[in-house]
């Protein structure tokens, strides 16, 4: 694949996504820390991971998956651009995983910023914030 | 009637009685009850098996679905357990937090060290003692729940207050609402904690794969109110049921069937109150769907079992049929083969042209009703027929016709008699009829009249109406004869005396009889020797003119000199020979001897004198008559023109055609024809016309009354003048008188004869009383 058709899309499915959830809002990214190695992953694992299917990185290093808070317009944005679920499925997925004793739903934090921080504080997490805040310490993670 | 039928039926019954002592096995052997035993059987097999199947099937996945319940119950229990005191922890722990710290702080502390549950699905609120929210990790911040049902049960109650579930005004979703009071005991914030979840977390464990479309998982409160209920993927919460109905009974917590009231479906149903919680799970497994696969499955049994039952009852269907063509078959070969014995045997006792049983089977008969009627005192009577005219008939008119006469005899002889009463046909004409259980001989004539007006009745033969009758003698059991030859030969006998009394009547046997049957049996051996010994002799009785009293001729007459009996008059023995057939014979005799005496007399001088010789029926209808006359005549060298043939009537009327034949080649020889005993038959004037004869014969019976009965005399007077006006020379038989011989010379008679003028006389004197008149 070359970088210009990549690129389109991207920015067509921003766009989408814009105008979708009714923000200025531009695109929502995975980020890991930048001292995480992991620097692509495909949609298949990235839902794994946050679907507490998989706890650990390809690469086997463990992954603690962080959320935004929920209905938050990046939360909606990402699960629906990436997982392609919509937040009542999210929401069903985890009461069952809940119920029954078999995992717990990814931390919450409250705004992109603190995710932004706590995952340049912590190599293990992932999370996904607007690419306007992946800052110096952030690594946007591609999906594939 | 027959007895060979009745021994047929004999022995079959005797084979039923065979079969009754094989009995069962007799009657299996049946095709139709063979093969139905082992369509019924191989049913039976068929349809047990599959229905044996179906019933292990589907109590194996009875078995199977109550465990099943009872293990998804068990689980769901541990789970819902588990569930609520992770909620009761969080509740408790926030009110130990709130001892010593404000309610907002408290939450976002534990918040943040991941102590609260996940805000993602629970909502964690302090509440204050007025029913206001003053902190949450959602969005109920602001409200009051001052007036909801688990704010007054946490403030009054201790333990863990379960909220009925509450329509979420925002997302529309059902939420239900856990709630502990804190600093009740005076220590930190006065209020309540409460978490709130939505209902369908408590049913998100629901399995499609495990409970199917139609199972249950539910909790319910022990008020009776669902808390949350959730079958398929439908959610609810609300309802309002019997808890004591669902809960009570289910004492050892095992799995029921029953009909679940909220929604109506038959399932396995567990009930189970939770021990810490004021809550009971519901988990139910819908039958119809647990048991769907095994009712399929006996449905398929059952398909395969209607095939198997059509196939099998198709083979046997096939091979029963085979088989029972096979014994069919074999069964028609058998029926044929008895039928085709059963016809022998009565050909064998049957007469073949009358289809009445013959000699032989009546012999067997009559010894059977004999042997019966001595059993039991009781009479029989034995009617021996013989038709009287029939050998004239059968030889006139042919053997054909002669058969078609015995066929109707035999027909009108049957229809005479009861059922009951055999008829039998011995062979020729004669008949035998059996009347069994006579008790009098006076009930013998009666039956005996009606066969004789039966056989009298005219019929149609050969294109002519004809009357026959009958001659019957009767024998009676045990009277006349106890043992079947004696019965049968006395029959005989009276049948002969009916013969001789004229025929057409019906004779008793008596002692008598049987003496002059004797008799007559002594006379019939001996007139068959009565030839070769020259017993017979010839008798003439002269003609003469009644104008001059001259002798024109003689007519010969038979006479029989028996060497013990003396003279036989012809009466006697004619009949006899008549019968037997000697009359041929020993009318050839009397025309050779006639003509003879006739030539020797001529020789001697003696005028022209015509010679008249009687013919007998039997010797007219001789095929041989012609020769034998022609011979006569040409050996004795006599003149043709003085012999006169008498014939009569009757004899004439059987076949016209015939006898106008033999009639033209006698006068073409030269002989004249006589009719004798004229005026008895029924001639007519035109029919004697076309006969060529010569000479007419007034009959002794007019003659003799011709004196005293005026009808006579009117009979002679036209009888002379038919004669007079065809020609013929008329002569008048059997005068005895003078007044007679007066009044038929006044009538014109050409010539008379009788004991008058002349008796009968043998050759010697006759001879002396024609010199006598020469002289």
């Amino acid at each position: 694949m070359t970088g210009l058709p990549k690129q389109l899309l991207t920015t067509l499915c921003g766009l989408v996504c814009s105008l979708m959830i009714g923000t200025a809002a531009a695109e929502i990214v995975v980020v890991v820390s930048r001292d995480n190695p992991v620097d692509s992953l495909s949609r298949t694992e990235l839902a794994d991971i946050y679907l507490g299917r998989m706890d650990r990185f390809p690469n086997g290093d463990p992954a603690m998956p962080i959320d935004q808070a929920e209905r938050s317009p990046a939360h909606d944005a990402f699960y629906n651009d990436y997982l392609g679920r919509s937040p009542a499925q999210i929401k069903a997925h985890w009461s069952r995983l809940i119920f029954t004793g078999r995992g717990q739903p990814p931390r919450s934090l409250k705004d992109g910023d603190t995710v932004a921080e706590f995952i340049a504080d912590n190599p293990r997490a992932i999370g996904y914030v607007d690419r306007s805040m992946v800052g110096e310490q952030l690594r946007v993670v591609t999906i594939e | 009637m027959s007895s060979a039928p009745e021994q047929a039926s004999r022995a079959t019954v005797q084979g039923q009685e065979r079969a009754g002592a094989r009995g069962w096995l007799y009657r299996l052997t049946d095709p139709r009850v063979l093969f139905t035993g082992i369509a019924v059987f191989l049913l039976a097999v068929i349809w047990g098996t599959a229905l044996n199947f179906a019933a292990k099937e589907r109590t194996a996945a009875t078995r199977t679905a109550g465990t099943l319940t009872e293990d998804v119950a068990n689980t769901y229990e541990a789970q819902v357990v588990r569930a609520l005191r992770e909620i009761d922890h969080t509740l408790k722990l926030v009110r130990y937090e709130l001892e010593d710290r404000p309610p907002g702080e408290v939450l976002e502390d534990l918040g943040a060290n991941g102590l609260l549950l996940p805000g993602l699905l629970f909502t964690v609120s302090i509440v204050d003692a007025d029913g206001d929210v003053v902190a949450t990790n959602g969005d109920a911040s602001g409200r009051n729940v001052a007036e909801l049902d688990f704010f007054r049960e946490a403030r009054q109650a201790d333990g863990m207050a379960v909220g009925l579930p509450r329509r979420d005004a925002d997302t529309g979703e059902q939420r239900l609402h856990f709630a502990r009071s804190s600093g009740s005991d005076g220590s930190g914030f006065p209020g309540v904690v409460m978490v709130s979840v939505h209902a369908g977390y408590f049913v998100s464990g629901y399995e499609p794969s495990l409970l199917g479309e139609q199972g249950v998982l539910g909790l319910v409160g022990t008020d009776g109110v669902f808390r949350a209920r959730r079958t398929g993927d439908a959610v609810s919460a609300g309802e309002v049921i019997d808890y004591e109905s669902l809960v009570a009974d289910d004492g050892d917590g095992s799995a029921r069937v029953r009909v679940n009231p909220w929604d109506g479906v038959r399932r396995y149903t567990v009930a189970r109150k939770l021990f810490e919680f004021p809550v009971a799970i519901v988990v139910g497994l819908s039958r119809a769907e647990q048991l769907a696969a095994a009712d399929q499955l006996a449905r398929s049994y059952m398909w395969r079992a209607g095939a198997a039952s059509v196939l099998a009852l198709a083979v046997v269907a096939l091979l029963g049929r085979l088989t029972w063509k096979l014994q069919w078959a074999h069964a028609r070969v058998t029926e044929e083969r008895i039928a085709h014995a059963r016809r022998v045997e009565y050909l064998a006792y049957h007469d073949n042209l009358t289809d009445l049983p013959n000699r032989a089977f009546f012999s067997r008969l009559l010894t059977e009703k004999m042997q019966h009627a001595r059993r039991y005192r009781k009479n029989l009577a034995l009617l021996f027929l013989d038709l009287d005219r029939f050998k004239t008939i059968n030889d006139s008119l042919g053997h054909d016709a002669g058969d078609e006469l015995l066929q109707e005899m035999a027909r009108r002889l049957r229809n005479a008699v009861r059922d009951s009463d055999t008829v039998a046909r011995l062979g020729g004409d004669e008949f035998v009829i059996l009347l069994p259980e006579v008790t009098s001989p006076a009930q013998v004539p009666p039956v005996a009249e009606k066969i004789l007006a039966a056989v009298g009745k005219p019929f149609t033969l050969v294109g002519q109406e004809f009357r026959v009758t009958v001659s019957i003698g009767v024998t009676l059991y045990p009277d006349d004869g106890e043992d079947e030859q004696t019965l049968m030969k006395n029959a005989d006998v009276a049948m002969y005396h009916a013969k001789e009394q004229g025929k057409n009547n019906f004779q008793f046997y008596s002692e008598e009889l049987n003496a002059d049957s004797l008799e007559r049996l002594a006379l019939e051996s001996s007139l068959r020797n009565a030839l070769e010994r020259w017993e017979f002799r010839l008798f003439y009785q002269a003609k003469q003119s009644s104008s001059d009293g001259r002798i024109t001729g003689m007519e010969a007459l038979l006479r029989w000199e028996h060497p013990e009996l003396g003279l036989i008059p012809p009466l006697q023995f004619i009949p006899l020979a008549e019968e037997t057939g000697l009359i041929v014979p020993i009318g050839r005799w009397v025309v050779r001897s006639a003509c003879r005496q006739n030539v020797a007399w001529q020789n001697e001088g003696f005028p022209p004198l015509s010679m008249a010789i009687n013919l007998s029926a039997r010797q007219f209808l001789d095929e041989n008559l012609l020769d034998d006359i022609r011979s006569a005549l040409r050996e004795t060298g006599m003149d043709p023109r003085l012999l006169e043939l008498e014939i009569t009537e009757s004899m004439i009327m059987r076949d016209m055609q015939q006898t106008i034949h033999i009639l033209n080649d006698l006068k073409a020889m030269g002989v004249r024809v006589a009719i004798d005993d004229f005026g008895t038959g029924y001639s007519s004037l035109s029919t004697l016309k076309e006969f060529p004869l010569d000479t007419i014969k007034i009959d002794r019976s007019f003659t003799h009354d011709i004196v005293r009965s005026a009808e006579d005399k009117g009979l002679t007077d036209a009888v002379i003048a038919v004669g007079k006006s065809l020609s013929l020379t008329v002569v008048a038989e059997g005068v005895e008188t003078a007044e007679q011989a007066e009044y038929l010379r006044s009538r014109s008679c050409d010539e008379f004869q009788g004991f008058y003028i002349n008796e009968p006389l043998p050759p010697a004197e006759f001879a002396q009383l024609v010199r006598g008149k020469m002289r």
